[in-house]
């Protein structure tokens, strides 16, 4: 069964090169408008994308934003980052993550609902936003979009394990079809170049006390963010809250409960602006 | 007439026998439903947080988002169509948790909490509830009978 699994990570298309060219040139705090603009031109696709996200609500722009010149000059570089981004890996998530979820749609809204959460988290950790962490926190679950047919046709058999055994979806997922979503996750973003700390960031979103790497910080974000979501009910599918409690998270980051609290309040707030990035895909 | 949806920290009151007051993915939130069958008049709560002493502000705003500023204004949304409290039959649903054995997240257990303190101090009596464990619910009430339709994302579907 894993043989077949891996074998479909050649089915994905490759990720956009645009995307990658694009947040390489807004690395340099000195980068020409002019040059960012010309290298999201040449991609059609993308650049389409981009001016839809780029007019949500979300990135909050004062004008109206009718053109990518625009939206270079008016959004800046973090948030163009973020609208880059989004728009590269929405495409992926158009179609795909069924037997997790009943509609595309929903696995969505719970990839960006983990993005923008892995932001209000950073900002009350580290005091600033981070590029690297939201494109590691919106990519965490695209295991799930190739699991999810294999989940699929064995869902009584894992369900089975996660009631009986009291272990984890993930335990289950492994148990069963021999790899789970994090892991198969981390395998894509290695299929896209992605680097080393996103690659492991989405491949133990759901257990960072695994990870071997000296520096941590991006996998803990990213599982303490899709915790929260999970709590909140907007989980990624059929797992739901079947996933385990890391306590280490809290000590990890020295948060008491009461930040925990405020962070789904903002979250809520975020959700809301960021509705049309979630519902036009 | 029809469904009508409530989302996070909101809440919704009907008195029209058509409407079906629905809210879906309940993880640690909880959804309290209330239904005065005399006068078929129904109201859907769904918080999120147990104490409103977190942010005034928000608590003025968004009263539907803690346990101790929701569940007053549910009850007097109710009252206001003429529905009475010792009529008035309450289920609950939620406050779940992931799998966790130290329980550090405890924002499900916290909710139950508080919301039962409030229905104690207040001489509320539960007629259904099904809280805590580990799956999301979807909760939905129709207004013609007053019935309370659970579903949890581990398959099952009930009447609460």
């Amino acid at each position: 069964m894993i043989d077949i699994i891996l074998k479909s990570i050649d089915r994905i298309p490759a990720f956009p090169a645009t995307t990658q060219k694009v947040a390489a040139l807004l690395r340099n705090d000195d980068y020409a408008v002019a040059d960012v603009a010309n290298v999201i031109k040449y991609d059609q696709a993308i650049a389409a994308n981009i001016l839809k996200i780029s007019n949500s609500a979300y990135f909050g722009a004062r004008q109206k934003i009718k053109s990518i010149q625009d939206a270079v000059v008016y959004l800046g570089q973090q948030q163009l980052i973020r609208a880059v981004q989004t728009a590269g890996v929405s495409r992926y998530f158009s179609k795909g993550g069924k037997g997790y979820v009943a509609q595309s749609k929903d696995l969505w809204e719970h990839s960006v609902a983990v993005a923008l959460m892995s932001q209000i988290l950073s900002r009350k950790i580290q005091s600033r936003e981070d590029p690297v962490l939201y494109t590691a926190a919106l990519l965490h679950d695209v295991g799930k979009l190739i699991m999810g047919e294999y989940v699929h046709e064995s869902f009584e058999e894992i369900m089975y394990r996660v009631k009986q055994g009291k272990c984890s979806f993930l335990e289950a997922e492994e148990a069963i079809l021999g790899i789970n979503h994090a892991d198969l996750g981390g395998r894509i973003a290695t299929h896209w170049n992605f680097p080393a700390d996103i690659r492991d960031a989405i491949a133990y979103h759901h257990r960072p006390d695994l990870l071997m790497e000296q520096d941590k910080k991006n996998a803990w974000l990213v599982y303490l963010s899709d915790q929260a979501c999970l709590m909140m009910g907007i989980d990624g599918g059929i797992d739901a809250l079947a996933h385990k409690g890391l306590e280490d998270v809290m000590q990890y980051f020295n948060l008491r409960m009461i930040d925990l609290e405020k962070s789904f309040i903002s979250l809520v707030d975020e959700l809301e602006r960021a509705k049309d990035l979630i519902h036009n895909l | 007439m029809g469904d009508l949806i409530v989302g996070i920290s909101d809440l919704k009151v009907s008195c029209n026998p058509g409407d079906v007051l629905v809210t879906y993915a309940l993880g640690s939130c909880i959804c309290v439903a209330i239904y005065d069958p005399k006068v078929k008049v129904g109201g859907l709560l769904h918080f999120m947080l147990p104490d409103s002493s977190l942010d005034a502000v928000k608590a003025k705003e968004t009263p539907g988002m803690f346990a101790d500023t929701g569940i007053p204004i549910l009850f007097k949304s109710c009252y206001a169509y003429g529905a009475e409290k010792n009529r008035m039959i309450v289920k609950v649903a939620g406050g779940a948790s992931i799998l966790d054995d130290t329980n550090y997240f405890r924002i499900g257990q916290k909710n139950i909490t508080a919301m039962r303190k409030i229905f104690w101090r207040n001489n509320v009596m539960t007629d259904g509830e099904d809280t805590g464990k580990n799956f999301n619910r979807t909760v939905r009430l129709e207004l013609e009978t007053g019935k309370c339709i659970l579903k949890s994302s581990d398959g099952t579907v009930r009447e609460l």
